[in-house]
């Protein structure tokens, strides 16, 4: 069994911190990998949608930089005294 | 897949385990219409009713809810059972799309095997007549084409009407009738009392079922009822020549009754429990005499219950309501997609569009109201997206529940006309009437957040029918 | 009746047809999806689908639509799975009444079988996780009962909480949460924040069908899931002490996860397509961190397909949404006879009521929009007479075909609270509402001509049953 190779770029964010999630429990039938950016995750036997940063849609890409600008839910409370 | 006549459509309904035969001693009321209220309420797929041991009657057999459920709808189509309703849809447009197709014309039809005339005529005795509703005037006729000429164009094929309206039997060879003025019978009357004429009229109880809905169909004046009903049922629709009146009556009829609506006749008539589940009330309306009757030994007596939707009367009027509703449409706006009117004939309809730009979709609602039915009908139209199916009562709620926006999707029309049965218009015949605008809002309107719907994961499709393999 | 596990729960949908087992090799993407969503699409009477040849895996097993179908619906009650949708609401409510029901304490859970800590633990190869929809951030764990205390008040069992939130899994042993602040882990998480700590919780996969219900009903704070559960299933819920955390926790889970979220942590999840048919957009949101798992050999995966209605969703919130309304608004209104809100959860809902005088049908519409459900829901309230049932459609089509009015009938109210998720409101979160008031007018109100409504035959119950019989 040889490692697999991690991919360089997250399908949704375009950055490149891309890191092995999981293997499958039967060897080498699959990875799973991870953004460090954006927290997607992917199947390395999913189809090309999920998988291929040229074909994920547009409407479900993100702008890393947006990232800290969504909502926070629930708001972060103040400490009690 | 033409049915020959009625009995062999029954036989098609008894193969599908669609008919139930009811063999033991019945007194026709309060039991027959009870029968086929409980099946309407019990399932959307029940079968036909067959009773043949009535109280009084010798050998009388009564037919209920030959159309009254989807599969027997299906069927009628000559489409297997669990056809889909949507599917039925395109399928009854698709058809309506060979209109004309020239009859078929044959004179051994089988009700000249008995004839009888004048005062040796007892309609009570050759049919198990019976009241449906609790308070109706006595008994009816409900389902039966009656047919008349165009008194002016006696010899236009295409101005002879067939059409259904309701019927009381005042007599044993006398009738109450009512022939609205906007009918084409009404129109048929008209003439006739002003040439100071009787109107001849022939009455074809008992039959296939293409015809029985396409009698209940509203076409133009000049569109015949049995080349439409040969196009629906692929295949020439079998006439006969009724022998007093001359009039062309379905080849398959289990009775004919002929006679004549007496000119300037007009007497009290009704209540009748109508399709909006409210009684019409009385009115004073047209009187027929009927001198000539003929039938198949042991003829069937088919009837229909109506009332509270739903029944079989909705059944028989669901699609051929929604198709011409869509036929009229489409012209115009070829983005309808679907239309399913069939809410009470059509005072509730839905219709499902792929918009153009923002706004769209509530103009063809509007529209929806300016056509023909939609000048008596069409009080609340419910507009959905493409991708929702009109039919699917469950995905039109989530469309309501998503899509619609109370400030911006709700048009409301004041006094508009509407068909004077509606019980909440007020004077009767008017009423405000309103577009629930249920699509999603699409450029130059610039509201809410629909960009990221969800689709059906990939494979779905092939998972749908794997599993419908699986569940059969 | 109560079912002591997931696994008594299959063998009994089994035993009545109503489980599907698809053993050819399968990955996870897109067929596990692709499957739940078609089996929704077909019907309404849909079985379970249970996955247990997957692709990476010795032998895991996956189980989807486990309550996904009105029959699924009906065995989770213990009644016959034909059961009619009215009836199952009317036993759920009555049930309810026996609130609370104190639990049983059990300490042999078979999920004790197996533990994993720290390190050792790898969510992906304990169960066959896998993306739901096409565009969700990744695999979530959605069916889940999430269990936390007060804790300001740790030792108070009714305020212990079982809820259902969607759980992004972002790691071997680290999870997204969504906790909105309504809810009532929202609250207990805020309460721990302010005190600087980290939120002790566990996470119950794979349970009979009860708690699940039950953890995604609206009931007061102070209320436990559990001998609400114990109410429903007619009988007391057995639970068991999480070893870790000491949450209490279904006795018969398949898996059972503790650990933390950790105070003052929002970090990006999702998106995840929601109930509403859209996806829920990126939002940053609490981590959980896991510390341990226990677990039953070869536990059996449970999850849930959500999308577009109709999907078991909408099932196993249909009368846990329904039925709170129910009992609310029955507080003030004894007149209020069913509640039907299980559109899109209550976004749209439908309510009978035998109307005291004019108006009182609107007032009761208002009333929904007011109770803490309706706040957040209650787009569109339709009203019916009490002599229409909510949940059959057909009948509520011909209640605003017939008895709306929309001079008088229709109520709008601006700019209202609504859940953000609806895509329809601007700003999310803001939307008019609206009160479609379709039942007949009475006194004080004089309109329209409703006195001669067409009831049902004498006899029709009868022959109900007789015709159900035959039908069998
Ligand atoms: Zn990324």
């Amino acid at each position: 069994m040889s490692t697999p190779t991690i991919p360089d770029t997250c399908p949704r964010c375009d950055t490149h911190e891309v890191s092995l999630l999981t293997e499958s429990p039967v060897p080498g039938r699959w990875s799973m990998y991870l953004c460090g950016v954006c927290f997607y995750s992917w199947r390395s036997t999913e189809p090309g949608y999920a998988t291929d940063p040229a074909t994920y849609p547009a409407a479900f890409k993100i702008d890393p930089v947006d990232i800290p600008k969504m909502p926070v839910v629930p708001s972060i409370p103040a400490r009690r005294a | 897949m033409a049915y020959e006549d009625l009995r062999e459509f029954l036989a098609t309904l008894d193969k599908n385990a669609q008919l139930l035969r009811f063999s033991d001693p019945l007194s026709p009321e309060p039991h027959l219409g009870a029968a086929a209220r409980a099946v309407s309420n019990l399932t959307d797929r029940g079968p036909a009713l067959l009773f043949d041991n009535l109280d009084g009657y010798e050998r009388g057999r009564v037919v209920l809810n030959v159309v009254g459920s989807w599969p027997n709808h299906a069927l009628m189509l000559g489409l297997d059972k669990d056809t889909p309703v949507k599917e039925q849809f395109f399928e009854f447009a698709r058809r309506w799309d060979a209109f004309p197709v020239e009859v078929g014309r044959r004179e051994d039809a089988p009700w000249r095997e008995h004839t009888v005339e004048g005062d040796d005529i007892d309609l009570f005795h050759l049919l198990p007549l019976f009241r449906l509703n609790r308070y109706d005037a006595g008994t009816y006729i409900d389902k039966a084409p009656v047919i008349s000429r165009d008194p002016d164009d006696w010899d236009n094929f295409d101005a002879q009407n067939v059409g259904i309206y309701r019927i009381q039997v005042k007599g044993k060879a006398r009738l109450g009738i009512q022939p609205l003025p906007t009918h084409d019978i009404g129109l048929h009357l008209r003439k006739a009392e002003e040439r100071g004429e009787n109107l001849p009229v022939a009455i074809a109880v008992g039959n296939e079922p293409v015809i029985t809905t396409v009698a209940g169909m509203p076409l133009m004046y000049d569109q015949s009822e049995y080349e439409m009903a040969g196009a629906i049922q692929g295949s020439p629709y079998r006439i006969a020549k009724a022998p007093l009146t001359g009039m062309d009556v379905p080849w398959g009829a289990e009775a004919v009754l002929e006679g004549e609506i007496v000119a300037y006749s007009r007497e009290v008539e009704g209540p009748f429990g109508e399709f909006t589940g409210y009684y019409s009330g009385g009115r004073r309306q047209p009187v027929i005499t009927i001198h000539r009757v003929s039938y198949r030994t042991d003829p069937i007596f088919e009837h229909l219950y109506l009332g509270r939707p739903w029944t079989e009367m909705d059944y028989t009027l669901a699609l051929n309501t929604s198709v011409p509703l869509y036929q009229q449409l489409k012209k115009d706006f070829p983005e309808v997609v679907a239309v399913n009117a069939m809410y009470t004939q059509g005072l509730l309809g839905i219709i499902s569009v792929r918009p153009r730009y923002g706004g769209f979709a509530k103009a063809v609602g509007v529209r929806a109201m300016t056509t023909p039915h939609g000048l008596g009908y069409c009080k609340v139209i419910i507009v959905v997206d493409e991708t929702v199916d009109p039919f699917n009562l469950a995905q039109v709620m989530w469309s309501l529940s998503v899509k619609f926006h109370p400030a911006h999707d709700l048009v409301v029309l004041p006094d508009l006309s509407i068909l004077p049965l509606d019980p909440s218009s007020e004077p009767a015949g008017i009423t405000h009437k309103v577009v629930l605008d249920a699509t999603t809002p699409i450029a130059p309107e610039q509201r809410g957040h629909f960009s990221q719907e969800v689709d059906a994961p990939a494979e779905t499709e092939a998972w749908e029918n794997r599993i419908k393999q699986l569940l059969k | 009746m109560a079912y002591r596990d997931l696994r008594d729960f299959l063998a009994t949908l089994d035993e009545n047809g109503q489980l599907v087992r698809l053993t050819d090799p399968l990955r996870p993407e897109p067929h596990f999806g692709a499957a739940a969503r078609a089996v929704a699409n077909l019907t309404d009477r849909g079985p379970a689908l249970q996955f247990d040849n997957i692709d990476g895996y010795e032998r895991s097993r996956a189980v989807l639509n486990a309550v996904g179908s009105w029959p699924n619906h009906a065995l989770m009650l213990g009644l016959d799975k034909d059961t009619p949708v009215k009836e199952q609401f009317f036993e759920f409510a009555r049930r309810g009444d026996d609130f609370p029901v104190e639990v049983e304490r059990a300490d042999d859970a078979p999920w004790r079988e197996h533990t994993l800590d720290g390190d050792e633990i790898n969510l992906f190869h304990l169960l066959p996780l896998f993306r739901l929809n096409r565009y969700d951030a990744g695999s979530y764990i959605d069916k889940a009962a999430v269990v936390t205390r007060d804790p300001d008040d740790p030792e108070h069992f009714g305020k212990q909480n079982v809820g259902i939130y969607r759980i992004q899994v972002k790691g071997k042993a680290r999870l997204g949460i969504q906790p909105v602040p309504a809810h009532d882990i929202g609250l207990h998480l805020r309460k721990a924040e302010e005190r600087g700590e980290n939120l002790p919780m566990a996470i119950a996969i794979g349970n009979e069908p009860v708690i699940t219900t039950i953890a995604g009903m609206p009931l007061a704070y102070d209320e436990s899931e559990y001998e609400f559960a114990g109410a429903v299933q007619g009988s007391p819920y057995r639970i068991a002490k999480a070893p870790l955390t000491g949450m209490d926790v279904p006795y018969g889970s398949e898996v059972v996860i503790e650990g933390e979220i950790i105070g003052g942590v929002r970090e990006i999840e999702g998106p995840f397509g929601e109930f509403t048919g859209f996806y829920s957009g990126g939002r940053r949101q609490p981590v959980i961190k896991v510390h341990r798992v226990s677990y039953r050999t070869d536990p059996i995966f449970e999850h849930l397909y959500i999308g577009r209605p109709w999907t078991e969703l909408d099932y196993t919130v249909a009368l846990n949404t329904s039925v709170p309304l129910y009992r609310q608004l029955k507080q003030d209104y004894p007149e209020v006879v069913a509640v039907n809100a299980m559109y899109t959860h209550g976004l749209l809902g439908i309510i009978s009521v035998r109307p005291r005088y004019g108006g009182f049908a609107k007032a009761v519409g208002m009333r929904a929009m007011t109770v803490p459900h309706g706040l957040g829901y209650c787009k569109v309230i339709i009203i019916v007479d009490d002599t229409v049932d909510p949940f059959n459609l057909a009948q509520v089509m011909w209640s605003l075909s017939v008895k709306l009015h929309p001079a008088h009938d229709l109520v709008v109210l601006p700019d209202l609270s609504i859940l953000p998720l609806d895509p329809s409101s601007e700003p999310p979160g803001i939307s008019h509402k609206v009160v479609l008031d379709a039942t007949t007018p009475i006194a004080p109100e004089q309109r329209g001509h409703f006195s001669q409504e067409v009831d049902a035959p004498a006899e029709t119950e009868a022959w109900e049953n007789r015709i159900k019989e035959l039908l069998r």
